[in-house]
């Protein structure tokens, strides 16, 4: 059981070191192979593992494994070490399973790509990142792997690296996990500073027995969520994950949808003892998911780049999450945790196939009549757009729909308002979503969409790198995974059926009992009014484009949305203008006219008190030798005093 | 035995290269010969080290002036052994530089590198303040010449704020070390107690103040890291620098318990103050040396504030920093000095669109990039990580300093590497200007392979550096 645990956690290391040292002895094609079945062999450790696992009694799930001491200094020691349990196993799942869905994709995707091998590489050594972050025994691990997928989504957003937007993307997305890092970072040096450890068991003990003054509790607790909400892209610092869409299309699926963004998610639920200690925090992260829910669905309604709107739509999603671990419902925000990775996955892979189709070009309103083009594409895309508006049975409507049935069962104030967010959330995505859909797949083939439709090679095409065009609407390599993604997509929400059938949360429970659990009758009730309004939002968006009309009619509300509530603006103004400032200020007007200038001039000085100008060793031996005869007249002085 | 020859070799190895008519290729050959000797003795140095033991190790020691209580005394602490290996390695790192660079006057300069890691060798190992004293102007001297007649366009400026910076520093530090010694009736750091003496402390402390540097000792760190050649650079930045740690851990913190509680929060501030003031100016520098050298600035001052945190973590990091930093900052310096090499330039302005088709090129630079702003989980984040969790103790708001410094490092490191690989081909950039070259990789990536190495167990240093000062007594201070 540990050793496939450890395999699946290694086997994606391996795969990154070998393409890198292997350099350009390797064929692309290999390069690809490599990656995708060292992922696959990852996913396979993980299902020994987890069949194991879940063989065992409840209260036996959890297995820590510890290879050797990785940080030791003064008392302090932090050991390399895995841990397995139902929360890390179902990570485990998700990130190799679907992940090696996606780079088995990629080699369709990027066939003909110039740096296909680093690209490869990069996949792989994400996978393994995420797998750290996940296994990680202890709380510095989990940081370690929270950094290195930070690194990866930095490479991969920046992999086009001769565009400045990549770059600048790829940049932003660093600092802004950086911000959370350094947010974690010192939630932990005060945790460290309190109980001396930042092993799992003390620091859930020490919050659990109030060992830690509510004080302490509450600002280690800021400090995992500013990390939390930096890293799945919630408001503020979520203004890196629609730039990230820089990356190849492949790549968002992966990361910026499936996995990394989630891992805050994942961070609460691990967390949870100390969140629960720090009740008022807990309560902001739900108040935060809750907002992000409608601030991003708002922004989705009115974006023109297919893969931005699938991006508001992500962190729209990820808000239901936050909203659920916010309020201790812990199975259902892992639940929709897994049934997200599966339809936001599929709805990037589609998109990619249509990008990839269309050589490049993401503006929908260049799109539309796919339908008939690629019939495929859009019958497993209509499959993700449903599950995604929570349509029974597919999975989204099962998962989302407990989120918002334990918002009505915790209550009170906060409870009812995160209901309403929830609800008018269900909303907006029907809306969004299929304002989307139909944009692209109904009315009349577009002109490019026709240019296409032979499959012949574009201008555009040979520049942007899909050199080879498949026959149909891509290479089996695409289609085959975004077909596995839509099964699963439509049954994989099968796996919690309330009050008849719920192995998921019973899984989940045995590591984070829930807060707080809805009633079969709350299910009902919620149920039917999240599918009543995603069928308003659906009709909604099906009658403007009918009427050829947008949903946000021009007007101030709708520049407010364009500019993306203009948190960009605000930022560049409060700190990117500010820093820059400063820096410049100390460079200019401290650092060269008062620490190098006047040193220059005692410089040219003493050069010219030494009489050596134009002859420097002559000169440095003057000065040399002043200094000296200097020294020992202090040496006499300092003598004569000690006497 | 093994000390004196880690510290004689290169010491000799100059003298003959000095002395013997020997060719360039030659010369450059027997220089980078014994250079790796110095490796292969400090590996069994470290292979037969009892890192069980706080004893000092591979001691050798002789009369000298007994009269006055100074013996000729070296050997090895954990903490220090693993100042010498950086030495050792990047001493070789650098002379293999200069031989690959080919540089003119070959005898004078390959003589005067073999002498700086001799001295610098026998800085780490001194048990006796005036061998210490001895060392530590050995270094100097030779550094001044490297700069002044191999170094850039500004040398001369370079070389004499350096050298009135040294020397202010150095004289300060013989005064002390000539009060401390003759009141303590002995130079020997081992046999010495402790001194209350704030006078004799202020020497020491503005001598290795200049040395790291700390604010506002800093003046010469601007043109010395650019003038100076980059593989003599490398050298200053990665060991000459740790002169500084040595004399911090080994001379002031045992010796001078009082002053230095009294005066910790002075230092603390000034780290901190340093560690944002470097990595702010780091952001604004328009070249590569002049980002590396505000970076290394900022580095050092979070080195210092792991040694003043008063505890054993924040030292034990700082010992892990100082080899990581060093390592680094060295290979940064290198990089630096191969892409001025093909394209005449480490502007940020004349630069860009380097790895387009320069994958080993990429690879390194991004790799050393990332070392440098301490990625989670590099030997680089695990001290920075033990460092801010030590001085955590002595108040939350130095940790919170060292946290936006993290930010603000991921921020200039990210510039450098944009500006050197990402977007169009810069003007200094030709198309056949050449990927890394198998003798470029040679030198670069064993340091590269050192420090992911460490990073897969940084507990090699921070846990193996027994014989450090023990800090109880000072432990309660808030």
């Amino acid at each position: 059981m540990i050793a496939g645990a450890w395999l699946c956690l290694l086997a994606p290391l391996a795969g990154a070191l070998l393409i890198t040292l292997a350099g350009t002895h390797l064929s692309r094609a290999a390069a690809g192979w490599i990656s995708t079945l060292s992922v696959f062999v990852g996913f396979a450790g993980a299902l020994v593992a987890f069949l194991q696992v879940a063989g065992e009694s409840a209260d036996e799930r959890s297995h820590t494994s510890t290879a050797y001491t990785w940080l030791a200094a003064g008392k302090f020691q932090v050991a390399m070490q895995i841990l397995v349990d139902p929360v890390s196993l179902t990570m485990m799942l998700i990130i190799t399973g679907v992940g090696g869905l996606i780079v088995w994709y990629s080699m369709g995707y990027m066939k003909g790509e110039d740096e296909e091998r680093r690209y490869f590489a990069y996949m792989a050594l994400f996978v393994f990142s995420m797998l750290m972050l996940v296994m990680g025994g202890n709380l510095l691990l989990l940081l370690v792997g929270w950094g290195l997928v930070g690194l990866a989504s930095y490479l991969l957003i920046g992999f086009y690296h001769d565009r400045p937007e990549a770059i600048a993307a790829a940049k932003k997305a660093f600092l802004m996990n950086a911000i959370g890092d350094a947010a974690m970072a010192l939630g932990f040096f005060l945790l460290i500073a309190k109980t001396g450890s930042l092993d799992f068991s003390t620091a859930f003990d020490a919050a659990s027995s109030g060992q830690l003054s509510p004080n302490t509790a509450n600002l280690v607790a800021l400090g995992l969520l500013g990390g939390a909400v930096a890293k799945s892209a919630q408001l503020p610092l979520h203004t890196w994950l629609p730039d990230a869409m820089e990356g190849p299309t492949p790549v968002s699926a992966l990361i910026h949808a499936a996995t990394m963004v989630t891992a805050g998610v994942y961070l609460i639920v691990r967390t949870h003892a100390i969140f629960e200690a720090a009740p008022n925090v807990q309560h902001l992260s739900a108040i935060i998911g809750g907002v992000t829910i409608v601030v991003a669905g708002l922004i989705a309604l009115v974006q023109w780049d297919i893969k931005r709107v699938i991006a508001y739509s992500t962190m729209s999603q990820i808000g239901y999450m936050f909203l659920a671990a916010g309020i201790g419902a812990y199975g259902y925000a892992m639940f929709h945790l897994l049934t997200h990775a599966f339809f936001k996955a599929l709805l990037f892979l589609a998109a990619g196939v249509i990008i990839h189709h269309l050589a490049g070009e993401q503006d929908v309103r260049k799109m539309g009549g796919l339908r008939k083009v690629m019939p495929y594409t859009h019958a497993v895309f209509l499959v993700g757009a449903l599950a995604l508006a929570g349509i029974p049975p597919l999975s989204g409507f099962w998962s989302k729909d407990g989120i918002i049935a334990s918002a009505l069962a915790e209550g009170g104030v906060l409870g009812y308002t995160l209901l309403v967010l929830g609800l008018l959330g269900g909303f907006l995505t029907g809306a969004y979503t299929f304002r989307l859909y139909y944009l692209v797949f109904h009315g009349e083939p577009s002109e490019l969409v026709l240019e296409h439709a032979g499959g012949h090679m574009h201008e555009a095409e040979r520049a942007h790198g899909h050199g080879e065009h498949a026959h149909g609407e891509g290479p089996l390599s695409m289609l085959a995974p975004v077909g596995v993604l839509a099964v699963l997509a439509a049954i994989g929400g099968l796996i919690v059926i309330p009050g008849l059938w719920e192995p998921f949360l019973t899984w989940i429970d045995g590591v984070a009992e829930p807060l707080v659990t809805a009633s079969v009758t709350q299910d009902y009730a919620t149920s039917a009014a999240a599918v009543a309004l995603a069928g308003i939002g659906i009709w909604l968006a099906r009658w403007a484009f009918v009427a050829g009309r947008e949903l946000v009619p021009a007007s101030a509300l709708r520049t407010v949305f364009e500019h993306k509530f203009y948190f960009d603006e605000i930022y560049d103004a409060l700190f990117s203008r500010p820093a820059q400032l400063v820096a410049n200020r100390l460079r200019d007007d401290v650092e060269v006219p008062v620490v190098q200038r006047s040193l220059g001039e005692i410089g040219t000085g003493v050069k010219e008190a030494a009489g050596g100008t134009a002859r420097l060793q002559s000169g440095l031996l003057r000065s040399y030798a002043l200094v000296i005869a200097g020294s020992v007249f202090v040496l006499m002085v300092v003598f004569v005093a000690v006497r | 035995m093994l000390t004196n020859l880690l510290i004689f070799l290169p010491l000799i190895g100059a003298l003959v290269v000095w002395a013997a008519p020997l060719s360039r290729g030659e010369t450059a050959a027997l220089a980078v010969l014994v250079a790796l000797s110095e490796v292969a003795i400090w590996v069994v140095a470290l292979v037969g080290f009892d890192f069980g033991s706080a004893s000092l190790q591979d001691s050798a020691q002789r009369e000298w002036f007994g009269d006055l209580g100074v013996t000729y005394h070296v050997g090895f602490y954990g903490f220090s052994l693993w100042l010498a290996g950086l030495t050792v390695v990047l001493g070789a790192a650098a002379i293999g530089f200069g031989a690959w660079v080919g540089r003119d006057r070959a005898r004078a300069y390959f003589g005067l590198m073999l002498f700086l890691i001799g001295a610098v060798v026998g800085v780490f190992a001194s048990q006796d303040l005036l061998v210490f004293y001895v060392f530590f102007e050995a270094m100097l001297i030779p550094i001044y010449v490297l700069v002044g007649v191999w170094g850039g366009p500004n040398r001369i400026t370079a070389t004499v704020t350096f050298v009135i910076y040294t020397m202010v520093g150095s004289l300060l530090m013989l005064a002390s070390i000539v009060v401390f010694g003759l009141s303590q009736g002995t130079f020997s750091l081992i046999d010495s107690g402790t001194s209350g003496n704030e006078w004799v402390f202020l020497g020491f402390m503005i001598a290795f103040a200049v040395k790291a540097p700390l604010l506002p000792f800093h003046g010469w760190l601007r043109t010395a890291y650019t003038e100076a050649p980059p593989e003599v650079a490398a050298l200053l930045s990665g060991v000459v620098s740790k002169a500084a740690v040595f004399g911090l851990v080994w001379i002031v913190l045992p010796h001078f318990p009082g002053p230095v509680d009294s005066w910790r929060t002075v230092v603390l501030v000034l780290a901190a103050a340093g560690l944002v003031y470097g990595s702010l100016l780091a952001f604004r520098q328009p070249d590569i040396r002049g980002v590396v050298a505000y970076s290394s600035m900022g580095q050092m001052s979070l080195i210092v504030l792991g040694i003043f945190a008063a505890n054993d973590l924040g030292l034990d990091g700082a010992i892990l920093h100082s080899v990581s930093h060093g390592l680094v900052s060295a290979a940064m310096f290198l990089l630096a000095g191969m892409l001025i090499h093909r394209t005449g330039t480490d502007r940020f302005a004349d630069l860009g669109g380097l790895a387009k088709g320069r994958p080993a090129l990429a690879t390194v630079v991004m790799v050393v990039g990332m070392l440098t702003l301490a990625v989670p989980g590099s030997a680089n984040f695990a001290g920075e990580f033990a460092i801010l969790a030590g001085v955590f103790t002595q108040g939350w708001g130095y940790a919170a300093v060292g946290a936006v410094a993290i930010v603000l490092a991921a921020m200039y490191t990210l510039r450098l590497i944009s500006a050197v690989l990402h977007r169009a081909r810069g003007e200094a950039v030709r198309e056949e200007s050449r990927d890394l070259r198998l003798l470029e990789l040679a030198l670069v990536v064993p340091l590269v392979a050192i420090l992911l190495a460490l990073s897969v167990w940084p507990t090699a240093i921070s846990g193996h550096s027994p014989g450090l000062p023990t800090q109880g007594s000072s432990e309660a201070t808030p």
